[in-house]
C-alpha cells in the first residue's frame, strides 16, 4: 500500500512538473493520415510550418487509415489526433460521438489568418462533397478527394459496346474464358443495385436508418426484382463475387477481364489489364423489360479536427491547408486521386486521367450513401448470400431475406 | 518374420514422415513465399515462380510502412522487460503459495482461480483507460506493465514444481538458521532450474505474439513505436497486402528464427519444467 | 458440497476471528491503543517502536490527502456517475477551446472504484494495525521482547517472508486485473454504449435493463437472444473439440514418437516443434491466406479437379471450397488448424508425462499378453488422465476464451449468410469473446459486452466447479510434502 501511494504520489509530481515545464512548448499537433500518403502529408506539412514563420509548430505525423479512421477515435476521443482524414461515411457516428468540430465555432480564425470563410471552402469544392461534409445543417470537415467505385475493363477481350451492359460484359468475358469482379458483401457496393432501381436509404437523428427495400421503390420496381436481377449477375459463369477488401489481390491474380473497384487500383490494373485498359460508369442493369442504369455509392475523403485538440484553432488552419487547392494538386500528382476542389479538378492532367474519367462517369448516375451504424453487418451478409446463392429463387423466400435485411439495418441503436 | 517387423518400422516411419509434412506445408510455403520475386501473393503456383532475396533487404530499409529494425528493437525491450517482472512475480507468487503457511493462502489461490476465468479481452478497455491516467499509453513501459503486471496469477505451474521440491533440505537449512529469504534464493531457486526457464521462455514471448493489447494501448499511430506483432499485422491490412505480403513473410520468418533457437536452445528444461508442473499444477 | 460446505463455513468463522480480536483490542487496550485508532503511531510510539509510528502515521496522512485530493472528486459522483454535461467554446485569443468542468462517467466509476479499494485496504490495514497495537501491549505487560525496528524488518525476509513476496504481484494483480474485472461487472448495470460516451455524453446506472434486454427479445437488436444462443453454442462445441482433439492427438503424437520402431526420433520432435517457434500470428495469418478463396489450396484443388467434384456433388455452391467463409466448412477447418497449431504443444507435455509412465505397470501388461490397444486403454491413458486432468480443466476454459485462433483466422475474411446473425453484429464462428470484442470495438457497445462477459464467466466457473468437484477426486496437495 505505501508503495502504491507513494508511486502515484511521485507520477503525480511528474505529471505535474511535466505540465508546467511544456506550457511556452511549441503548438503541437498530431495528424492522421493514410498510410499511402505519409510522403505527400510529411512534405505539405513542411509547406504549412514555411506558410507561418513565426510560430513553432511541433507536428506529429501518424497513420490511421480513412477507412478505419472512426474506429479509432471513438475508442478514445480524448487521446486520438487533433487533425485527421477519414471517409464521409463515418460523419455521423464522429459528429454523434462529439468526435468532429463544427467548423463554424472558429471561423473567425480561419478567416482571420488564413483569409478564407467557410463559403469560400464550400464554394471552391463540389457541391456534392460539400454535401457530404454537411451534417444536421453544420459544415464539419474539409473535403479532398472523390472516392468511389467504377468499372474496369480490358478492351482486349471486352468491346466498349459489350461493356455497355452485364449481359454483354458477363458473356464477352465467359467467351474469353475470364471473370469479371465484384464485392457483393458490402453495403457500399452492392447498394448500386438497389439505387439503379430507384430505392435509396436515409439517417435519422438518433442514428438509425431508414431502408424500404422489401417494398416497392419509386421506380415501381420491387426488391423482389432487384435480388433477382443480382442473382442473374453473380449465377453467371463468368462472375467472380470477391470478398470486400481482396479485390486488389484478385486484379493481380490476373483472372479478371473487367472489376469493379476504384482509383486506388488504377495502377494495378494498368500493370495487369496494360495500359490501354478502360474505366468508365458500371453497366447498365435489366430489371423486367427495362434497362437501368447501376448506381454506385459516391463517397468523398475528408480531414476532420478534434474538438478536444488542445491546439483547435491551429489544427484547423492545418486542416485547411492541406486540403486547399495547392494541397490536392500535389495529393493528385503524388497518387492520382480525384480532388474535390473544383479548380484543381479542371487541370489538363486530372481531365486527361483514365481512372478520373471513370469515377466522375460513374459519379455522374452515383448515388450519395446515407446510413447509420447498423447498416453494414446486414447488407454485408445479404450481399454474401447472394454471392453464395443461399437465398434461392423462389420470390416468397427472397421476399422473406429482404424483409430480415430491413429489420436488421431499421433496428434501434444502442 | 523378419520381412513383417522391417515393414511395420517401414510403415511406421513413413506415417510418422506423411505427418511430418503436412505439419510443415505451410511453414514451407512461408519459406518460399519470403523468397518470391513478387510483393503480392502468389496464387497461382505453390512455389514462386522467380526467386529472389530482395525483399529481405527491403525489410530492413524502414519506409512508412515498414519499419522492422525498429519494432524487433521495440519488441525485444518490452519482452526484456516483461520476461524479468514475469518470472520475479510468478516466482514469488508460486514460492509463496507452495512453501508459505499462512492462513489466507486457500482464499487467495481461490480468487486467483476466479480472475484466472475473465476473459482478459473484456478488461482491456479499463486497463487502457487506467494506463492513460498514469500517462502510460503510446508507451513501452505501459505496454510492459500490461504484460507482467498481473503475471502472479499464472503462478500455478510453475507452484506445482516447487511442490515437488523436496521439503527435507528447507527443514534442514531452517535448523542451520537460514531464513526464509536465503532458502528461496540459495536452495529452491537454483534446484529449480526447468521451471525458471519455462516461465522465462514463456513470459518472453508474450510481447512477440500479442497483437490485440498493443494495437490498443500503441494507438498513437507512429509506426516506429509498434511492436513486431502490430507492425507485421498492418502489412496484411487491405490496403496494403498487395505490395508488402512477401515482406510480412520475410519478418514473419525472422522473429520465428530467435524464437526456434531459444526453444531448441531449452527444449529439455521447457518439456521438464512444464510436466513437473502439469503433473501436480 | 460438503467440501464447499464447509470452505463457507471455515470463511464466516475467519471474518468472525478477524472482527473479534478488533473488538477485544479495543476494548481491553490501554489509552494508546485506543488512540491508535486516531493516530495509527500511536501504539507503536507507546512503545518506543519510533520508526514504525512515524510510517504508519505517515501512511495514514497519505490515506487521508488521497481522500481530500483524489477520492472527493469523483466518489461522490458516484451514484449518478455525472450530471454536468461537456460544453466548449473557442477563444480566439489563445487559438484554443475552452471546456467546462464537465463530468466524465467513465472517470468518475475507475476512480470511484480505485478509491473504494484503496479505502478497503486502508480498513484492514487500520484494524490490524489496532490489533498488533493491543498485541504489543500485551507483549510489554507480560514482559517479552518488543522488536527493534530492524527486528521487525527481518521478520519480513524471515516468518512473514510470503507478505513480501505477494505485496508487489498483488499490487499489479489489483489494478491491471481486479479494478477493471469490478469495472467491467460495474458497466453492466449502465447504460454505456454509443449514445451515452464520454466526455461527450454521460452515462448512468440502468440496474437490470441489459440483462433483461439480452433474455428477451427485442431489447438491443430483434434478434440478439438469437444470435447469442447461437455463439454460446458454437463456443462449447468448439472450447470441447479444441481441448479434446489437441489433447489427444498430442498423446498419439507423442506415443507414435516415442515408439521403438521410429528413427530418429529427436529429429521428427524437432521439425514439429517448428510449428510452435513461428509466433500464433503470423502462422494463423498465413494459413488463413492459404486457405482463402482465391488462394494457393483453391487454385490447386481447383487443377486437380476437387473444386469441380464438390461441386458435381452439391457439396458447394461457389467456384471456389470456402474452406474459411462458409458455415460448415469454417467450423471444420477452425478445429482443424487448431489441431496444427496444438497438437506439437500437446505433444511436449505428453511426451514429458509418459516419461514417467511406472514402467512395471507396463512390463507386467506386456507378460499378461496385452496388446498395445489394450495397454493404451487400460493402463496409458487413465494415468495421463489421471495426472493431467486438472490441466484439461484449465485447457477447456482457456478455449472458451480463445480470442486468438478465432479472430486472426476469420476477422475481415467471414461474412455471415445468416441474416438474423448479421443483424446483432454476429458470426457463426464467433466465439462469445469476438463477439464481444467486435461489439466493444466497432459498436462501443459496452453495456452489452459487459454483460456478455459476465456470463462468459458464469459459464466458465459453472463448468470449472462442477469438472473439480466429479471429475477430480480428492486434494493432490501435500502428496509430495
Amino acid at each position: 500500500m505505501k508503495k502504491l501511494l507513494s508511486l502515484l504520489l511521485a507520477l503525480a509530481m511528474v505529471l505535474s512538473l511535466g505540465a508546467v515545464a511544456f506550457a511556452d512548448d511549441p503548438i503541437a499537433i498530431t495528424v492522421w493520415g493514410a498510410e499511402e500518403d505519409q510522403t505527400y502529408l510529411a512534405e505539405r506539412i513542411e509547406a504549412f510550418k514555411a506558410a507561418y514563420p513565426d510560430q513553432t509548430f511541433d507536428i506529429t505525423l501518424g497513420v490511421e487509415s480513412e477507412s478505419t479512421a472512426k474506429d479509432t477515435i471513438l475508442t478514445d476521443v480524448e487521446a486520438a489526433a487533433d487533425v485527421y482524414a477519414f471517409a464521409s461515411d463515418q460523419l455521423p457516428d464522429l459528429v454523434n460521438a462529439g468526435a468532429i468540430l463544427d467548423l463554424s465555432t472558429v471561423e473567425a480564425a480561419l478567416q482571420a489568418l488564413a483569409g478564407k470563410t467557410l463559403d469560400d471552402i464550400k464554394a471552391a469544392n463540389v457541391e456534392g462533397a460539400v454535401t457530404a461534409a454537411t451534417y444536421n445543417g453544420a459544415f464539419y470537415a474539409f473535403p479532398f478527394a472523390s472516392d468511389g467505385f467504377f468499372m474496369f475493363y480490358d478492351p482486349d477481350y471486352i468491346s466498349a459496346e459489350q461493356a455497355q451492359t452485364w449481359e454483354g460484359l458477363l458473356d464477352a468475358a465467359a467467351a474469353a474464358g475470364k471473370k469479371v469482379g465484384m464485392t457483393l458483401a458490402s453495403g457500399w457496393y452492392n447498394t448500386a443495385f438497389f439505387n439503379a432501381a430507384g430505392f435509396s436509404t436515409s439517417l435519422n437523428a438518433d442514428g438509425t436508418t431508414n431502408m424500404d427495400w422489401n417494398g416497392t421503390s419509386p421506380d415501381g420496381f420491387t426488391g423482389v426484382q432487384v435480388v433477382q436481377a443480382m442473382q442473374a449477375i453473380a449465377g453467371h459463369d463468368a462472375f467472380m463475387a470477391i470478398a470486400d477488401g481482396d479485390i486488389s489481390n484478385q486484379i493481380a491474380g490476373g483472372d479478371l477481364a473487367a472489376v469493379i473497384s476504384g482509383t486506388w487500383d488504377t495502377k494495378l490494373v494498368s500493370d495487369t489489364f496494360g495500359e490501354d485498359y478502360m474505366a468508365g460508369a458500371l453497366p447498365l442493369l435489366t430489371l423486367g423489360d427495362k434497362q437501368v442504369p447501376t448506381r454506385g455509392t459516391v463517397s468523398f475523403k475528408m480531414i476532420g479536427v478534434n474538438p478536444h485538440s488542445a491546439q483547435t484553432g491551429w489544427a484547423v488552419l492545418l486542416a485547411e491547408f492541406l486540403t486547399n487547392e495547392e494541397s490536392q494538386v500535389a495529393r493528385f500528382e503524388a497518387r492520382e486521386i480525384p480532388p474535390t476542389n473544383i479548380a484543381a479538378s479542371g487541370s489538363e492532367a486530372v481531365q486527361a486521367n483514365k481512372g478520373v474519367v471513370g469515377l466522375t462517369e460513374a459519379a455522374a448516375v452515383g448515388v450519395v450513401q446515407s446510413v447509420g451504424g447498423k447498416y453494414w453487418d446486414p447488407t454485408a451478409s445479404f450481399g454474401e448470400q447472394i454471392a453464395q446463392g443461399t437465398i434461392g429463387t423462389d420470390e416468397a423466400a427472397i421476399q422473406t431475406a429482404l424483409d430480415q435485411l430491413v429489420e436488421g439495418v431499421t433496428a434501434p441503436v444502442g | 518374420m523378419k520381412d513383417k517387423k522391417l515393414g511395420s518400422i517401414i510403415s511406421h516411419n513413413v506415417l510418422i514422415a506423411v505427418l511430418c509434412f503436412i505439419w510443415l506445408i505451410p511453414i514451407v510455403w512461408l519459406v518460399c513465399m519470403s523468397f518470391s520475386a513478387r510483393p503480392n501473393m502468389n496464387t497461382s503456383t505453390f512455389f514462386p515462380q522467380e526467386w529472389s532475396t530482395q525483399y529481405y533487404k527491403q525489410l530492413f530499409q524502414p519506409d512508412t510502412v515498414n519499419q522492422f529494425p525498429a519494432w524487433f528493437m521495440n519488441t525485444f525491450k518490452i519482452a526484456i522487460a516483461t520476461c524479468i517482472i514475469s518470472t520475479c512475480f510468478t516466482l514469488m507468487v508460486a514460492y509463496a503459495t507452495s512453501f508459505g503457511k499462512f492462513k489466507a493462502r486457500k482464499p487467495l489461490m481461490n480468487v486467483a482461480v476466479m480472475l484466472n476465468l475473465f476473459p482478459g479481452v473484456l478488461t482491456m478497455i479499463a486497463v487502457y483507460f487506467t494506463l492513460r491516467t498514469f500517462g502510460l499509453t503510446n508507451s513501452h513501459i505501459g505496454l510492459t506493465l500490461v504484460y507482467s503486471a498481473s503475471s502472479g496469477l499464472g503462478y500455478l505451474i510453475c507452484k506445482g514444481f516447487f511442490d515437488t521440491v523436496p521439503r527435507a533440505l528447507c527443514e534442514a537449512a531452517r535448523l542451520d538458521g537460514c531464513n526464509e529469504a536465503r532458502i528461496f534464493a540459495q536452495i529452491v531457486i537454483p534446484t529449480s532450474r526447468p521451471i525458471i526457464v519455462y516461465t522465462i521462455i514463456s513470459s518472453f514471448l508474450t510481447p512477440w505474439m500479442d497483437f490485440v493489447f498493443a494495437k490498443m494501448i500503441l494507438n498513437a499511430g507512429i509506426s516506429s513505436q509498434y511492436t513486431v506483432a502490430v507492425g507485421l499485422y498492418r502489412m496484411l491490412d487491405k490496403s496494403l497486402i498487395n505490395s508488402y505480403f512477401t515482406i510480412f513473410c520475410c519478418g514473419g520468418i525472422l522473429v520465428s528464427i530467435p524464437i526456434a533457437v531459444l526453444f531448441f536452445i531449452m527444449q529439455k528444461f521447457y518439456v521438464e519444467g512444464i510436466t513437473a508442473g502439469a503433473v501436480k499444477g | 458440497m460438503t467440501k464447499v460446505g464447509s470452505a463457507v463455513g471455515g470463511f464466516f468463522r475467519a471474518i468472525g476471528n478477524f472482527f473479534g480480536e478488533f473488538f477485544t483490542a479495543i476494548a481491553k487496550g490501554d489509552w494508546a491503543v485506543k488512540l491508535s485508532l486516531i493516530i495509527w503511531g500511536a501504539g507503536y510510539a507507546k512503545r518506543r517502536q519510533y520508526v514504525k509510528a512515524i510510517l504508519m502515521t505517515l501512511l495514514e496522512v497519505g490515506v487521508i490527502l488521497f481522500s481530500v485530493y483524489f477520492a472527493s472528486q469523483y466518489v461522490p459522483k458516484f451514484g449518478t456517475l455525472g450530471t454536468v454535461q461537456f460544453a466548449q467554446e473557442f477563444n480566439i485569443e489563445t487559438m484554443q477551446m475552452e471546456n467546462n468542468d464537465y463530468d466524465h462517467s467513465f472517470l468518475i466509476l475507475l476512480f470511484s472504484l480505485f478509491s473504494f479499494v484503496v479505502w478497503a485496504v486502508a480498513a484492514v490495514v487500520w484494524i490490524r494495525n489496532v490489533v498488533h497495537a493491543y498485541q504489543l501491549q500485551l507483549d510489554a505487560e507480560a514482559g517479552r521482547h518488543i522488536n527493534t525496528f530492524k527486528e521487525d524488518c527481518m521478520e519480513y525476509l524471515g516468518d512473514k517472508f510470503h507478505i513480501t513476496l505477494l505485496t508487489p504481484p498483488i499490487i499489479g494483480i489489483v489494478i491491471f486485473t481486479v479494478i477493471p474485472i469490478l469495472l467491467l461487472i460495474f458497466v453492466a448495470f449502465t447504460n454505456y454504449d454509443q449514445q451515452h460516451m464520454p466526455p461527450n455524453s454521460l452515462f448512468t446506472w440502468v440496474g437490470f435493463e441489459n440483462f433483461k434486454s439480452l433474455f428477451s427479445n427485442g431489447g438491443m437488436t430483434v434478434t440478439f437472444g438469437y444470435a447469442f444462443v447461437r455463439v454460446l453454442g458454437w463456443t462449447l462445441v468448439w472450447a470441447f473439440f479444441a481441448t479434446f482433439t489437441t489433447y489427444f492427438g498430442g498423446i498419439l503424437m507423442s506415443l507414435l514418437l516415442n515408439s521403438k520402431k521410429t528413427r530418429a526420433p529427436r529429429l521428427w520432435r524437432t521439425l514439429l516443434v517448428i510449428t510452435i517457434a513461428v509466433p500464433q500470428f503470423v502462422s494463423l495469418l498465413l494459413v488463413r491466406n492459404f486457405f482463402s478463396n482465391g488462394g494457393i489450396v483453391n487454385t490447386i484443388c481447383a487443377n486437380i479437379g476437387l473444386t469441380g467434384w464438390l461441386r458435381s456433388i452439391g457439396l458447394i455452391s461457389t467456384s471456389y471450397i470456402p474452406f474459411l467463409t462458409a458455415p460448415g466448412w469454417a467450423h471444420v477447418m477452425i478445429i482443424l488448424i487448431n489441431i496444427w497449431i496444438g497438437v506439437p504443444y500437446q505433444m511436449l507435455i505428453a511426451t514429458g508425462i509418459l516419461m514417467n509412465l511406472p514402467t512395471d505397470q507396463l512390463e507386467s501388461a506386456r507378460v499378461d499378453g496385452a496388446n498395445k490397444v489394450q495397454t493404451f486403454r487400460y493402463i496409458t491413458m487413465p494415468y495421463m488422465l489421471q495426472v493431467t486432468a486438472p490441466t484439461l480443466v484449465t485447457d477447456f476454459v482457456k478455449n472458451i476464451n480463445n480470442f486468438n485462433v478465432i479472430f486472426l483466422l476469420t476477422d475481415g475474411v467471414y461474412t455471415t449468410t445468416n441474416q438474423l446473425m448479421a443483424n446483432s453484429q454476429a458470426k457463426e464462428v464467433d466465439l462469445l469473446v469476438t463477439w464481444l470484442f467486435n461489439l466493444t470495438q466497432n459498436y462501443y457497445n459496452y453495456k452489452m459486452a459487459a454483460v456478455i462477459g459476465i456470463v462468459v464467466f458464469l459459464v466458465c466457473a459453472i463448468f470449472t466447479l462442477v469438472a473439480f468437484n466429479f471429475l477430480i477426486k480428492g486434494d493432490k496437495e501435500g502428496v509430495y510434502q
